[in-house]
């Protein structure tokens, strides 16, 4: 069994590692110091399972696990954690693996038998349990086995089309497949809807121009296009950002 | 993105001191001194067997009239003056009572004059005679009463706040002490360190224990600066092999007295803070400073992290009960003369915790 350790801190993972190693037909195959680093080792290394933290900084382990449940192949998810009352309480009912640290030998070697993939369900239900009004720091994108990350920060707009949603982001552009309502309700106030298809991200925008007779373009840093401001949202897009 | 945000309340928002008028218990309380001090009265002005009970029956009234009135106007003026200082709010509350008495005195003076004043005896000689000195009098009655009742519940509102503020103090003590994700997540390194490094293990449990001792004692009130900062630094240890280099703390407290009192454990908690919600949510870490100087007879100690951009200014909940038990602590030890000042932006969480300076007092005089 190919087992992935993700903590950041370094002796919690030496000891997970050491009694992974001890236990028979377990690897450590790898690694992590944060959410990021588990999701792309995990596309790499294909581990069978992930034994994840919670608390993190940058991306935490429940949204880790959520991207982590995007890939082919997903691999079981057994959280970790030293104390968190609203995680525990989520787990318990939602019947995910968990273990408490320090982690005993046998109770390692019982959660691992039983490890099982995370649902659907049982993910949404963590990520409003565990994390209340916490939004995803990354987006990601299946890339055959592997995953990519595209960090919220680097998001310019989205841009709905038909089906899809393309991210434009600092690094390209890429589809995903996300509606743009829950985007908008996800990373409101950061983000602004100027058009029905159109989602911007507040940090990156350059200007607010008049384009026309009572027309209005948003200008983005790094972006040449300009993109249109609906007449319907207008009012609202340049009370906020004229005061 | 930049939020600026401060927060220089005192301990806690000053509660209005004055009870609910329209309640039974201080209707009663009212209709009591109304009665006392009518007593009073009556006893002052009469020789005992002659009159006297006609007297205070007749006093009586007056001054119910007069308490149960200005019990009416306190009870629908109370909202108003909950929103006012102390200072104002008192100042109504005592010109409240007083224009009660004036109004009520003219009526009875009115009242007298001109539906008795014509009968020679019996009901005329209840009612005062003479004008100005009746209301002089009852003004200046009204106003040392009022204000001898107003104290009173002051005293009495400080008293029971008080009792309140040292019960609740000491359950939050027992919880705000040690965070159980700071004890668990010890554990877990002294249990990956046994093996790899005994010997630092072994320093980590004494850090431990001696951190356990220092917040069991917390009970025993004031310690030298000296080892509250100690306590501080055995803390930083222990998150140290944690956290490895992504913890830095730079200690700026040398042109501090020592030797001055603090309440035990106020600096520790900021520093458990500063690493919780400032260092631990940063990949690359950060570094926390704790610094302080001596102004005059103040000493001001300041603890301050980085703040991740994303959401710069947020103030948790966790961090609100730790720095609410501070300030009540700093309170209770220099009531008045204390403050914690939080200051947020972008970048840096900064809180401050201003202190009178306080030398111990000489072994020889114990």
């Amino acid at each position: 069994m190919k087992i992935l350790i993700v903590d950041d801190e370094p002796p919690a993972r030496d000891r997970l590692k050491r009694l992974v190693e001890e236990l028979e037909g377990c690897e450590c195959a790898g690694e992590a110091g944060n959410g990021t680093e588990a999701v792309t080792l995990a596309g790499q290394l294909a581990p069978d399972v992930v034994l994840m933290d919670i608390r993190m900084p940058g991306m935490d382990g429940v949204e880790a696990a959520r991207h982590l449940s995007r890939l082919d192949e997903p691999p079981a998810v057994i959280f970790v954690t030293a104390y968190d009352e609203y995680a525990l309480q989520a787990f318990e009912t939602q019947a995910v693996g968990y273990l408490l640290k320090p982690v005993r030998r046998e109770k390692l070697a019982d959660t691992l038998q039983r490890a099982a993939r995370l649902t659907k369900p049982q993910l949404a239900m963590l990520a409003r349990e565990v994390a209340p009004k916490q939004r995803r720091t990354h987006l990601s994108v299946r890339m055959r086995h592997e995953l990519r990350l595209i960090p919220v920060e680097e998001v310019l707009f989205f841009l709905a089309d038909q089906k899809y949603v393309t991210v434009r982001h600092l690094g390209g552009e890429e589809l995903i497949e996300e509606s743009l309502r829950a985007l908008e309700e996800e990373f409101a106030p950061d983000f602004v809807r100027i058009h029905r298809n159109a989602l911007v991200a507040a940090r990156h925008i350059a200007s607010i121009d008049r384009s026309g007779e009572g027309q209005y373009a948003v200008r983005l840093r790094g972006h040449a296009d300009e993109l249109p401001v609906s007449r319907r949202l207008a009012t609202d897009v340049l009370r906020r950002f004229r005061g | 993105m930049s939020s600026q945000s401060s927060d220089t309340a005192p301990a806690q928002p000053p509660a209005f001191y004055l009870p609910d008028f329209c309640a039974t218990p201080t209707v009663l309380a009212v209709v009591l001194i109304s009665e006392l001090v009518a007593i009073v009265l009556t006893l002052a002005r009469q020789e005992l067997q002659h009159g006297f009970w006609i007297d205070l029956a007749r006093t009586s009234l007056f001054l119910l009239w007069i308490g149960l009135s200005s019990a009416t106007a306190l009870c629908y003026s109370r909202p108003h003056l909950a929103r006012l200082s102390v200072a104002r709010s008192s100042a109504i509350s005592l010109a409240l009572p007083v224009a009660v008495t004036l109004l009520i005195s003219e009526v009875t003076y009115w009242l007298g004059k001109s539906w008795f004043g014509g009968l020679e005896t019996g009901v005329a000689s209840l009612f005062p005679a003479d004008h100005a000195s009746f209301l002089l009098r009852n003004l200046f009655i009204a106003f040392i009463v009022s204000a001898l009742t107003l104290r009173y519940f002051f005293v009495a509102h400080e008293w029971r706040r008080n009792v309140e503020m040292k019960a609740r103090l000491r359950i939050d003590a027992l919880q705000a002490r040690i965070r159980p994700h700071f004890l668990f997540n010890s554990m877990n390194t002294i249990a990956a360190l046994t093996r790899s490094n005994p010997g630092q293990a072994e320093e980590a449990v004494e850090d431990l224990a001696d951190l356990f001792r220092a917040s069991l004692k917390e009970a025993r009130g004031r310690i030298p600066l000296k080892e509250e900062l100690e306590v501080a630094r055995i803390y930083q240890r222990i998150e140290q092999l944690r956290l490895g280099n992504r913890l830095k703390v730079s200690w700026q407290t040398d042109a501090l007295p020592m030797r001055t009192l603090v309440p035990s454990l106020v600096v520790q908690p900021l520093l458990e803070n500063a690493i919780y919600h400032g260092i631990e949510p940063l990949p690359e870490g950060g570094t926390v400073v704790v610094s302080g100087e001596r102004k005059d007879d103040l000493i001001e100690l300041r603890v301050s992290n980085p703040v991740r951009t994303l959401e710069g200014g947020t103030i948790h909940s966790g961090n609100r009960i730790a720095l609410d038990n501070i300030r009540e602590r700093l309170e209770l030890a220099y009531p008045g003369r204390a403050r914690v000042d939080v200051v947020s932006n972008a970048t840096e969480y900064v809180v401050t915790l201003t202190f009178p300076l306080v030398e111990p007092v000489t072994e020889a005089l114990e």
